[in-house]
């Protein structure tokens, strides 16, 4: 059995992610992505509107402080109608994980044979340690995902499936990891030999970075060597060379001035500020003189109100993000520049569609 | 001499959202359970028609099917077309009026971004 045949028996589902096992689970996944385009995603505008409606109505204050949000919460989870798009939310995101794990575990020996199988053969390559030892904050089951990023050895094949559900079609044919990597920093003096992709999971953004940049040496680490066998596969499906290790972004194992690209795809508000912050010491010494780093993730409180506060409060909790808060209070943009970067323009009106660019500076 | 740990990696294990838990939306908890209910007999009564969809695609075409083509083949792209778009109006017809008290049940279908 080639490795291709094993992950991709029926197939790929959208260009890139593994077929489920079955039509009955493509056909149930199906109905979860659509209700979650048209329940969720869809009622985003609006029910964001109504909600501002009924705090303007009970005179709550609008100031994005954790104080209001306490008092936001509070008046909003009483609507019936909040309630019911909390428990859909809620519910499809179970329904998905489920269904998921469910269908990859019909035929789970035959995937892990595949990921075995992938790891004696390049381009690329991928390095782990069986006895790593994993930092305490990185076993949260974040977005509820069953054994989060560590503890389940189909890990990989799981967060990117439910990437695609939760993207709802955006990250199909890796359409948004193109997007976002199509915004990266470009090192000052332009010459791009090395790139490091930090808390790569499934290695997507990785590959994205390569189709830029073919000729540059990729590197993806991630704590999780679960993930980080997937991505290999994943990347060896497309013949990228591409290097996989097993490694703490706040404990790098490169030498100084080695990289002239770091990217960091929504990691930062899956770790500790204080680990935020190691993390930026340590992609400030591997970056060379005029390197660029390209942090993406979601914007900082100081930029949104009570609503978009209250909504990341009940994702925190919900959907086990529990570093999120804290990120999102940490104004990282001035983390970045005390540490040492010196900071290009930040729209955060782009979202998860483009980062906050910093430079390593030159003298 | 040993660093002391930042506080935000003391006590991790009780930050909120740092364990799975079983939230629960309404007063009354069976609002919650029948909310769910609908969901999941929703997508398993999609699964029993995407299925019989598929079936009759083959059986007009074909005259026959097995039951490995049944539970791991496709339909035409054209079958699945239309199941996709079935689906979408489904749901909004079915599910969009639990937001209809603010206009939520004639929002439109759109992806995360």
């Amino acid at each position: 059995m080639t490795i291709s045949n094993a992950i991709y028996k029926r197939g790929k589902t959208a260009g890139v992610f593994p077929s489920l096992s079955s039509r009955r689970d493509e056909a149930y996944m199906s109905f979860i992505e659509d209700a979650r385009n048209l329940l969720l995603h869809a009622q985003q505008k609006p029910i964001g509107e109504y909600s501002k409606l009924l705090l303007k109505n009970a005179g709550k204050s609008m100031k994005p402080d954790p104080r209001s949000t306490e008092e936001a919460k509070e008046l909003l989870m009483k609507d019936n109608v909040l309630k019911t798009y909390y428990r859909i939310k809620r519910t499809l995101q179970e329904s998905f994980w489920e269904c998921t794990l469910n269908s990859f575990n019909m035929r789970k020996n035959d995937l892990l044979q595949a990921l075995d199988d992938a790891e004696k053969v390049g381009p690329g390559s991928v390095t782990y340690d069986p006895d790593f030892s994993i930092p305490e904050y990185a076993t949260a089951e974040i977005h509820i995902q069953p054994g989060g990023n560590v503890n389940e050895p189909l890990s990989g094949l799981l967060y990117d499936y439910g990437a695609k559900v939760f993207m709802g079609g955006a990250a199909d044919n890796d359409m948004f990891a193109d997007m976002q990597a199509s915004t990266v920093g470009t090192p000052q003096n332009g010459k791009v030999n090395r790139i490091l992709d930090l808390g790569c999971s499934a290695g997507v953004t990785s590959s994205a970075l390569k189709r830029i940049y073919p000729d540059a040496e990729v590197w993806g680490i991630d704590v999780s060597s679960h993930m980080i066998r997937y991505a290999h596969a994943r990347a060896l499906e497309k013949n990228y060379d591409i290097n996989f290790k097993q490694m703490l972004a706040e404990e790098l194992d490169f030498d100084n001035n080695h990289f002239d690209i770091v990217v960091a795809n929504l990691l930062f508000h899956e770790v500790p500020v204080s680990v935020s912050k190691k993390i930026l010491s340590e992609t400030l010494r591997v970056l060379r003189p005029g390197g660029s780093f390209t942090l993406i993730d979601f914007p900082g409180d100081k930029r949104g109100d009570v609503y978009s506060m209250f909504f990341g409060a009940m994702d925190a909790v919900d959907n086990c993000e529990p570093f999120l808060p804290g990120f999102v209070r940490s104004n990282v943009e001035e983390l970045m520049e005390k540490g040492g970067f010196k900071m290009d323009k930040y729209d955060p009106d782009k979202f998860i569609l483009a980062g906050r660019i910093g430079f390593k500076p030159i003298n | 001499m040993t660093d002391k740990k930042p506080n935000d990696l003391e006590n991790l294990k009780d930050l909120p959202g740092f364990k799975r838990s079983n939230p629960i939306y309404f007063e009354n908890e069976v609002i919650d359970h029948l909310i769910s209910i609908t969901l999941e007999l929703g997508a398993e009564l999609w699964v029993v028609k995407d299925r019989l969809a598929h079936l009759e695609e083959a059986l007009t075409k074909n005259n026959k099917i097995s039951l490995t083509d049944l539970q791991t083949g496709k339909p035409s792209e054209l079958l699945q077309e239309k199941l996709d778009e079935e689906r979408k109006q489904i749901i909004k017809r079915v599910y969009g009026r639990l937001y209809s008290k603010y206009g939520g049940d004639l929002a439109e279908d759109k992806g995360a971004i």
